[in-house]
């Protein structure tokens, strides 16, 4: 039986995506950040309506480290059959960023599914979106400090303290946090019977 | 209160002006799982609708970078935890298509495979229309919905050896054949589906309190759906047929004969008579590979770099137990390059985009998570809206939070 096992490349396959003619459906382009925009509207005018996701990869030792990849769909925008849909034409934008603050224009304005697909290449990567109406981040909590997607970011690390209590704890009727030790359950008794006569404070 | 502004502070409540935010979630039943919603409300409508996501992040993506090619596969298998067999099947073809060794597939295997999608799609929608029936406040629907579920739960069980996550469909076939009887499970499963399904269309179809709760509640234009970026029964409930079983063929869907239900009226009931549809076109589906399983075969693709060979042999082959330990110990590597993989998962277009240095491990593993956009659209549909009618949206768009947050 033939092998379709190959050798692994010296050093890692730096930039996997230029080694090999594209193998799925999709056509692959490549362009610069400063052409972004421009061309990824020009597609949008195309007729690519979908987009359909946007994700990013780091290759951590080639420059540019990152690439931003956006895969778009031409869709119809109104309802159509199988057969008037048939089979989409697919493109795949790959965008290369790099700079220790690496940023991409936001294309939120262009496509809405944008919003979150932005913020959670921003929240796992730290690549900023510049124009996205509201960049926070989504998958990790607000106070998480690193992007854990990015290849240096270690898949296991230190313990890391609780996130802080959401405020709403404060704004129960009821007093936030345990009774104070050594209250024992007579002592609690006697506040409820204290309650009840209504002679506590 | 500005929702933009960084953190985001969850308070109960708080006031400014006319508008009020509540915080509906995470743990609300209604709400599917684990979402948060931010609501702008006045009075009962709602103004804005923010969805915060991220509260079952498990860093699946992360993981999978440390694991090798197949090991991968058992932790984005729990990503979809109502159809593990879309996960599987969507991320075993991208690695098959990295490989090249789709079109070396045994044709047994993927007419198993396909047998499973569809099964795992009827059990996914049934827990889509008990949890959607039980938001509204029809309990008995969920009973007869669990119980088809279990019913399709028994046959992967059977199949795979666990009801949840098998981890059956494997990188070059399936782990091992059907074993004996299990036909005659499926065939006692596709006689009984007719006779369920009239039973669930006539408890909620013409219920005329469904209907109220459901009709012109939810719109989504074709428009805007395709802006939202929403995919699967919720964007055929707008109207348009895009299914990637038609649209680009996988595991040999051009060979069977079925439908793709679609609505124009892009409310919550059409999705919900689509995904009701898509449950009989999948048992249609299984009902033809149920007459192709007739023909015995191999299920494994027979490579032994990529696939340990049958652990029976390794005691009388000394290639057989070196190819075996290797697998075992080191895994398989896959050529350099980077594939797109799309399939119709239950909640819409699933894909890897996978990326291989030529290593052991996947280098990048980006889903696509059809819940986490479809859940996206919630912020364009809900604004308008009554905040009970929010139920009903968020159980028509069937977000599951295993894959939003992954």
């Amino acid at each position: 039986m033939p092998s379709t096992q190959t050798p692994p490349l010296a050093g890692a396959a730096i930039d996997p995506p230029s080694l090999r003619p594209p193998i799925d459906d999709a056509v692959i382009e490549r362009v610069e950040p400063e052409t972004l925009r421009a061309r990824l509207s020009a597609l949008k005018a195309e007729g690519y309506s979908m987009l359909l996701d946007l994700g990013a990869v780091d290759y951590s030792e080639r420059t540019p480290r990152f690439d931003v990849v956006y895969h778009l769909l031409k869709m119809p925008v109104t309802p159509s059959s199988v057969e008037s849909v048939g089979k989409p034409a697919r493109v795949r934008v790959l965008c290369g960023v790099n700079g220790p603050q690496p940023h991409v224009p936001s294309v939120m304005d262009l496509w809405r599914s944008a919003d979150w697909a932005e913020r959670e290449v921003f929240d796992l990567f730290g690549i900023t979106f510049d124009g996205h109406a509201d960049l926070r981040r989504i998958q990790m909590p607000y106070d998480w400090e690193g992007h854990p997607l990015r290849k240096d970011y270690p898949a296991r690390g230190a313990a890391r303290e609780r996130s802080p209590r959401p405020s709403f704890a404060n704004k129960s009727n009821v007093q936030a946090g345990t009774p104070a030790s050594g209250r024992t359950l007579e002592a609690l008794q006697e506040q409820v019977k204290r309650a009840r006569e209504g002679k506590l404070p | 209160m500005s929702m933009s502004t960084q953190p985001l502070t969850p308070e109960i409540v708080s006031q400014e002006g006319n508008a009020m935010v509540l915080s509906m979630g995470p743990q609300h039943p209604s709400t599917h799982g684990v979402l948060q919603i931010m609501l702008e409300i006045e009075g009962e409508s709602v103004v804005k609708a923010e969805p915060e996501i991220g509260y079952l992040h498990t860093g699946i993506e992360k993981t999978a970078e440390g694991l090798f090619w197949s090991q991968a596969q058992t932790v984005i298998e729990r990503m979809d935890y109502l159809a593990p067999e879309s996960n599987a099947l969507c991320y075993a073809l991208a690695v098959e298509k990295l490989l090249g060794v789709t079109d070396r597939i045994p044709p047994r295997a993927q007419v198993v495979r396909v047998m499973l999608a569809e099964l795992t799609r009827i059990a996914s929608h049934c827990v889509w229309l008990g949890t959607h029936g039980i938001d509204l406040g029809a309990i008995s629907v969920f009973f007869y919905c669990f119980d088809l579920r279990e019913n399709v739960l028994d046959l992967q069980e059977a199949a795979g050896g666990a009801r949840m996550h098998p981890n059956y469909v494997r990188v070059g076939g399936l782990n091992g054949d059907l074993p004996d009887g299990f036909l005659d499970k499926l065939d006692a499963f596709i006689a009984k589906f007719p006779g369920r399904m009239r039973d669930l269309r006539g408890l909620l179809q013409a219920n005329p309190i469904f209907q109220d709760r459901t009709i012109d509640v939810g719109f989504l234009s074709p428009e805007e759906a395709v802006q939202w970026n929403v995919t699967g029964p919720s964007l055929r409930g707008s109207g348009i047929a895009y299914d990637v079983r038609k649209a680009f063929p996988y595991c040999g869907y051009e060979t069977y004969d079925f439908d793709i239900p679609t609505r124009a009226e892009g409310d919550a009931y059409a999705r919900f008579l689509v995904r009701l549809d898509e449950m009989e076109q999948s048992h249609r589906i299984v009902v033809q590979t149920r007459e192709r399983l007739k023909t015995p075969g191999a299920v494994l693709l027979d490579d032994p770099k990529i696939v340990a060979p049958p652990k029976e042999t390794i005691a009388l082959s000394m290639e057989a137990l070196i190819h075996h330990f290797k697998i075992i110990s080191e895994g398989f590597r896959v050529p350099p390059g980077d594939v797109y993989q799309p399939i119709e998962s239950p909640r819409g277009e699933l894909a890897y985009y996978v990326v291989s240095n030529g290593e052991n491990r996947p280098y990048r593993v980006r889903t696509r998570p059809p819940s986490m956009y479809n859940l996206q659209a919630l912020k364009g549909i809900a604004p308008g809206n009554l905040i009970a009618d929010l139920v009903v949206m968020i159980g028509s768009l069937d977000p599951v939070f295993g894959e939003v947050d992954r």
